[in-house]
């Protein structure tokens, strides 16, 4: 199906350049002396870039079958990334490169979205924030509760976020998974 | 004091202000008829047609005007001297969160002004509605020599299509305006966002609408308000000749995208004949040129 400049909207799915791309931005420009044009920014949903492109009035593009569902993750087996949507039991599974940085946060039973184009899953975007646990982290000095200090700790998952000094191995922290940041204890 | 009442007075005071504007510089209020015999022949502006009389048997198509523009030359050429207007006006097939079907506009002509103290006048009546702002005036060849590296009045139809090519755009325009345009609302458009008052002058000759040339450009300039285009302005051509020049023009480029025809407004163009004064004109988008001065 074929969407025209004037059926543009935030969030449609649409097909550029080969990649499937949600319109972030669509402004209709109309110059005093000039023909109307569509002003549209996209973000691929592969990629993750941005790209702004300007089309004329009545120009189209074909719609894209992108999806956007809740799924658990299940398990990796180091090659693929396992998960299920909750309702039809279906399992699908992501590469790592499709990852992205999901494989930063995500640990078993988490409930993430996963985007699927085609009935493919193409990205997968984790809860705002996690709860993972510290395996690894310099002893910090006992005391110091104001957090002014910090210190990089390992997590379960292996990525490396800065926690305060106070925060010890086995300690569970929350994570912002937007920013990396640490956002308290658990 | 409600927020709906708050609103319509600071309206009400905007309005005012620019009616003292034109007051104490003499120029002339006037109000010209909404409803026309022809519609525009603007290849890019649609006007909405009207029926009347069909029931007392006297079937009449009318079309609302675009713009008082013609209206406003006839009065200029009948010796009203320096006029303003603020009326409504109406147009087709648009939409948008900054075009609308129907829109206020604040139009006036001032004798034996060139665009530059047209530009100087609109700034200080800006000044007056509040915008205090530095004002930015660059020419549009150097707007795209300065944010897209492009010399604009050098490129012809085929450097144009290669360059929206390279930006990954549709580049299957048959006119060339219309290229420079796409380029235009692309590349430097955006770049306007930063710059709060932004007068940009001398357009390319294919973009003349109804502007003198001078080589390869036309006396025109249009005023971006935080890269919202909100005024466009013209030394205005003088003759009937140039006039039906101008209009055969778009109607010939309407006929070829298909586009409802349009005619020729020969009583305009009889009126014409004794020739409009040397002056410059401007047409201001009133809604849009209010939402960025604040309460």
């Amino acid at each position: 199906m074929n969407y025209s400049t004037s059926q543009f909207k935030n969030g449609l799915k649409l097909i550029l350049d080969g990649n499937p791309c949600s319109i972030v931005n669509n402004e209709i420009v109309k110059p005093g002396k000039g023909q109307a044009f569509n002003r549209v920014k996209f973000k691929d949903l592969i990629t993750g870039k941005t790209l702004e492109k300007t089309y004329k009035s009545g120009e189209s593009l074909e719609g894209a079958d992108v999806m956007e569902l809740e799924m658990q993750y299940l398990y990796s087996d180091g090659e693929k990334w396992h998960f299920m949507e909750p309702e039809s039991f279906e399992q699908f599974d992501l590469s790592e490169e499709s990852m992205g940085s999901a494989i930063d946060y995500l640990v078993e039973q988490d409930i993430c979205i996963v985007t699927l184009w085609n009935n493919n899953p193409i990205t997968v975007v984790p809860p705002i924030q996690v709860i993972l646990e510290v395996i690894d982290t310099d002893p910090g000095l006992k005391g110091d509760t104001a957090g002014t200090g910090g210190k990089p700790a390992t997590l379960n998952t292996g990525v490396v976020v800065q926690v305060p000094l106070f925060v010890g191995i086995g300690d569970k922290v929350k994570v912002d998974t937007r920013t990396n940041e640490y956002s308290g204890r658990a | 004091m409600s927020e709906v009442k708050k609103n319509l007075v600071h309206y009400q005071d905007l309005i005012i202000k620019i009616r003292e504007f034109f007051y104490s510089r003499k120029v002339t209020e006037v109000k010209t008829p909404s409803l026309l015999f022809s519609p525009t022949t603007d290849v890019y502006i649609d006007s909405i047609e009207v029926k009347v009389n069909h029931d007392i048997s006297r079937p009449t198509d009318l079309y609302l005007h675009t713009s008082p523009e013609l209206e406003m030359k006839r009065l200029l050429s009948k010796g009203s001297g320096d006029i303003f207007q603020i009326c409504q006006v109406y147009r087709d097939n648009e939409y948008g969160s900054n075009n609308s079907n129907e829109f206020t506009m604040l139009e006036f002509y001032r004798i034996d002004f060139n665009i530059h103290s047209l530009v100087n006048e609109i700034t200080d009546l800006l000044k007056v509605l509040g915008k205090t702002d530095a004002v930015t005036k660059i020419s549009y060849a150097q707007a795209f020599s300065e944010y897209g590296n492009i010399d604009i009045l050098d490129a012809d139809l085929e450097d144009l299509k290669k360059i929206a090519n390279s930006l990954g755009l549709n580049s299957d325009y048959d006119w060339i305006e219309d290229l420079q345009t796409l380029l235009f609302v692309h590349l430097i458009e955006p770049k306007l966002n930063q710059i709060p008052i932004c007068f940009i002058y001398d357009y390319p000759k294919e973009q003349s609408a109804l502007a003198k040339i001078e080589g390869p450009i036309a006396h025109r300039f249009e005023l971006y308000l935080s890269g919202i285009e909100v005024a466009n302005g013209y030394e205005e051509i003088q003759s009937a000749d140039e006039y039906r020049d101008r209009f055969n023009n778009e109607l010939y480029k309407r006929e070829k995208i298909s586009k409802k025809n349009s005619l020729v407004d020969e009583e305009f163009l009889r009126d014409m004949k004794t020739g409009l004064p040397y002056c410059s004109g401007v047409a201001i988008g009133i809604e849009r040129l209010f939402s960025t001065i604040s309460l």
